[in-house]
């Protein structure tokens, strides 16, 4: 974890919720894969509880990697830039100038909405940024927007 | 504010009334196709159907009724320069307006398609930084105007006019001053303006503003004095397109669809022999078969070919105040002006049937130009190492290296550590067996140079001020050999500059240095109006 952790930087981790809601969203497909699966090892002959074992090891499996992936999803906003970092297994840290940020967008959908969570999407020049802040409070949200904004404004560079 | 040469036109204009036979004129020509098809099927089964003038007929009232279109597109579509901006209303069902700022002008372009170039019209293509489309098209004008607008719109967008308001006389000067024009040679600045903006300039309620039929014949800008810096002959361009992939694999492909046609053909010829009338017929079959593949291959690659030549013939590059003027085409033509510092991002790349001669091909990031646009985004089709360094220079007057020459050598064809850069650890053949020797990165005092490919070589510059943002990631395999890769992300276009498999320190050291060499970069951006400061 050491370049994933700078000297002298604290990161705002995303909200917990983000694990629920992202539970919530992802649950029925998951689990109708988990039933296929354990379908498929009844049917290929193992025993009855192995079987309901293997289903339940897919959603298992599922939850774990949600949590996982929320639980390293961070962000920090330095002098000069926000740094954003995601993934375990792949994992990616981006720095966004706030002076080549062109504008931000807040937006959440239903069952976000329902947690009080919003996702902030920065968005630069190129299409290659990909910086997004997910799991972030409603409310946190709004600020969060506002200052990026304000300092986008304030050093605001040419393309 | 109407008395200097670059006074805008304050008044909506209409584009050349010749507009939508050009757009037109395919339209018409199939419409013509189809009636001339219907005219001889009447004439073969007059005697079954209809009379021949009933479809005739209705393919005439088609026509009128497209052409009525087309002249009621024309007719709305409108367009009107002014110090800001350069604004277009278009559209009969569904208006739409569309303005260009031209403080965030990318590049004009001058395109002629071929048919448009035989009747000596133009398009002028206005780049912006903005999304899918953004860009101002206004097709057609006469060659004369569309180059007048394209030489006014970079004056105005360089902030000539701004800058001079009073003092029109003084720009060839400035231009000299800024080393530019050839000393000695004085421009004609025009002094004078046609006096076509007699309207009020409180031009609010536009809709009742009057509209001019034609963009009015008016004292010309005249375009910043250029030198030409590179060339490429048609020579070297055809040898280019011959030396290539394409090339190997279609040599290839006939030598193998000729052994296998002589082999079976032979054995076809024992079976006829024995069964003279089926193996006549296969033999027949089987050559048309496989020429059929290879005429078919072929024209792939004649249709590949061509693309590369007709877009790349004639291509010359050359610097001036306005920027990079590039001009190259064969049938469709395209002059482009592309302002100082809208360049995004540069990759030399070298397929490796080049490298005997050592050419090299130069693309670039221009925010405005679309990345499917391959006629846009090339700075250089094909060019010795000389021109290509020329090429760079073009875009990097200033490396920020001590030995620009040198160092670039060093990055197109060198391999590790050379020259300072910073190479990808030994470790990572394991995951990159093939490039890791050639991988590496260098940071100058302008700009980040990227260097991969073993057997087809590159060479992507970014500079620093370009930067738009900075990500290091790192996979599960990278983690097991402490390795990182380090993306540098640019503007739209076909470049994406990334620097796989560096050493984990490397890379971080790599990341926190570029933010900051980034942030300071910015800080010394040339301004959007780049004569706006030469003149002061």
């Amino acid at each position: 974890m050491s370049w994933f952790d700078p000297a002298g930087v604290t990161w705002t981790y995303a909200s917990r919720r983000l694990i629920a809601a992202r539970l919530l969203i992802g649950i029925v497909p998951v689990a109708v894969l988990g039933a296929a699966v354990g379908a498929a090892a009844w049917l290929l002959g193992a025993h009855p509880a192995a079987s309901v074992g293997c289903g339940l090891a897919v959603v298992a499996w599922w939850a774990w990697v949600v949590i996982r992936q929320v639980t390293a999803h961070g962000w920090v906003e330095r002098q000069d830039d926000l740094m954003v970092k995601r993934g375990r297994i792949f994992r990616r840290v981006t720095v966004v100038p706030y002076g080549r940020m062109q504008y931000v967008e807040v937006n959440a959908g239903p069952v976000a909405r329902a947690f009080s969570l919003a996702r902030v999407q920065l968005h630069t020049a190129s299409p290659g940024t990909d910086a997004h802040l997910s799991g972030v409070l409603t409310e946190e949200a709004a600020r969060l927007r506002d200052r990026l904004t304000a300092r986008g404004e304030a050093r605001l560079a040419g393309l | 504010m109407t008395s200097h040469p670059f006074a805008p036109r304050e008044e909506w204009t209409r584009l050349h009334i010749v507009t939508p036979l050009l757009l037109g004129g395919k339209v018409v020509g199939v419409f013509v196709a189809i009636a001339l098809a219907q005219g001889g099927q009447g004439g073969l089964f007059a005697a079954k159907s209809a009379p021949a003038w009933v479809p005739l007929a209705g393919i005439m009232i088609a026509i009128v009724v497209a052409l009525a279109i087309a002249f009621g597109e024309w007719w709305m579509n409108q367009f009107r320069v002014d110090d800001d901006a350069v604004h277009q209303r278009k559209g009969i069902l569904f208006r739409q307006y569309r303005q260009a700022r031209l403080d965030r002008l990318q590049a004009v372009d001058v395109v002629q398609p071929l048919l448009a170039r035989v009747f000596g019209f133009a398009e002028v293509k206005i780049d912006v930084a903005g999304g899918k489309a953004s860009s101002v098209r206004l097709q057609y004008l006469r060659l004369d105007d569309a180059e007048a607008l394209r030489n006014e719109i970079v004056a105005l967008a360089a902030g000539v006019g701004r800058a001079h308001a009073g003092v029109p006389a003084a720009t060839a000067s400035s231009l000299e001053h800024a080393g530019l024009a050839p000393s000695g040679e004085r421009l004609d600045a025009p002094v004078s303006l046609a006096p076509v903006s007699q309207a009020p300039v409180s031009q609010a309620p536009v809709l009742e503003a009057p509209v001019l039929q034609q963009p009015v014949r008016r004292a010309p800008v005249v375009a910043a004095p250029q030198r030409e810096v590179y060339a490429v002959p048609p020579g070297r361009l055809l040898g280019s397109i011959v030396a290539s992939w394409w090339t190997l694999m279609i040599v290839g492909f006939v030598v193998i669809a000729i052994v296998v046609v002589v082999v079976l053909g032979a054995v076809a010829v024992e079976k006829v022999a024995g069964d003279a009338v089926s193996g006549g017929g296969g033999i027949a079959g089987f050559f048309g078969g496989s020429a059929y593949g290879v005429i078919s291959g072929l024209f792939a690659f004649f249709a590949i070919g061509w693309a590369r030549f007709s877009s790349g013939f004639g291509f010359t590059a050359a610097i001036s105040a306005d920027g990079i003027r590039l001009q190259h085409g064969l049938l469709d033509t395209r002059r482009q002006t592309v302002p100082p510092g809208r360049v995004q991002a540069v990759q030399l790349h070298q397929p490796l049937p080049w490298r005997h001669f050592d050419w090299w091909r130069i693309t670039i990031n221009v925010a405005g130009y679309q990345d499917e646009e391959q006629a846009e985004t090339t700075l250089l089709p094909v060019g010795p190492r000389r021109d290509a360094l020329y090429a760079l220079w073009l875009v990097l007057p200033d490396l920020g290296d001590p030995d620009p020459a040198g160092t670039v050598s060093a990055a197109l064809s060198g391999v590790g550590a050379d020259n300072g850069f910073t190479a990808t650890p030994r470790r990572a053949w394991l995951v990159d067996p093939w490039q890791w020797r050639r991988r590496g990165v260098l940071a100058t005092g302008r700009a980040l140079l990227i260097r991969h490919g073993l057997f087809a070589r590159h060479l992507t510059v970014v500079p620093h001020e370009k930067t738009q943002s900075l990500s290091i990631r790192q996979g599960p395999l990278q983690r097991l050999l402490s390795l990182a890769t380090v993306e540098v992300h640019s503007t739209k276009g076909s470049i994406s500059p990334v620097a796989r498999h560096l050493g984990l320190a490397d890379a971080v050291a790599l990341v926190d240095a570029q933010a900051d060499r980034a942030r300071e970069a910015r800080g010394r951006q040339s301004p959007e109006q780049w004569m706006a400061t030469v003149q002061q």
